[in-house]
């Protein structure tokens, strides 16, 4: 994929982060719970992947902060070295990585979400 | 030396790691708002990407039961986790604000006209726009870091 391909969709994701990691930050604190530590209750915490409404948030957010964050790395990597080699080498790794936290990510908000 | 033929001396390059070559970059003068948040931004996205690696592995410790994630939220419900997760919450602020001022740079012309160099040489790089979404994002930093504190250690205002 070309890389000003790469960069409109981070504007777009950028998008989609800011407001989902506001709700979520909000929902950690007041948005629906009496605090930081009723936040963090097994059931408080359990009823957020429960609910579609919440759990497409979460979805969301994971999508969007893992393309974010791992692309913003990729730039900062290739910045400081170049050639198709370490090109190819840092892709690979940030996509391995990619793999990896959207994995685990949906494993988690898949398996919360229909019981277990 | 044959005539014609040119000494050419090989290039003196430093052979620095990844870590040390942006340290070099961080510390070269001269430091500047605008680099400022440059570095600012950086050292908030590594570590916010840090974070958000962890964080998706540790809440997916939900999955395996009550105990486990009670276990676990036990552990990490101490002030030092929360002096961490407050950082969280202050680069994040800090990250989102200041990105929406390089997005605006990058697709809308706040970035300004260029000019000639004259004469007392006034930076047009960090023009007006910019310079106010950029103290912006330095009070919703440090409001964030109030309503941090407030809600991590269960203030009352």
């Amino acid at each position: 994929m070309k890389e000003s391909t790469l960069q409109l969709v981070n504007y777009l994701v950028i998008i989609a982060l800011l407001v989902t990691l506001a709700l979520h930050l909000a929902m950690q604190g007041f948005l629906g719970v009496s605090g930081y530590e009723n936040a963090l209750e097994y059931n408080t915490a359990l009823a957020r992947y429960r609910e579609p409404l919440s759990a497409s948030l979460l979805t969301v957010l994971l999508v969007a902060a893992t393309y974010h964050g791992l692309f913003g790395l990729r730039n900062i990597l290739l910045e400081v070295r170049s050639g198709p080699r370490w090109n190819a080498l840092v892709t690979g790794c940030v996509l391995v990585l990619a793999i990896a936290m959207l994995g685990w990510g949906f494993r988690t908000i898949v398996v919360a979400f229909g019981g277990f | 030396m044959a005539e014609g033929v040119v000494s050419v001396e090989k290039t003196r390059e430093r052979k620095d790691n990844l870590v040390s070559k942006q340290w070099r970059w961080a510390l070269r003068r001269p430091m500047n708002l605008e680099k400022l948040a440059l570095l600012v931004q950086r050292v908030s996205g590594v570590g916010l990407l840090l974070y958000f690696f962890f964080h998706i592995f540790v809440t997916g410790s939900i999955t395996s039961g009550e105990q486990a994630w009670s276990g676990l939220m036990g552990i990490l419900f101490n002030p030092v986790a929360h002096i961490g997760e407050l950082l969280v919450v202050v680069g994040a602020t800090f990250h989102g604000v200041n990105g929406i001022r390089v997005m605006v740079l990058e697709l809308t012309s706040l970035v300004g006209r260029p000019l000639r160099p004259d004469y007392p040489y006034k930076t047009q790089s960090l023009g007006k726009g910019q310079q106010t979404i950029l103290y912006t994002a330095v009070i919703m930093a440090s409001l964030s870091t109030i309503a941090g504190i407030v809600i991590l250690w269960g203030l009352s205002l």
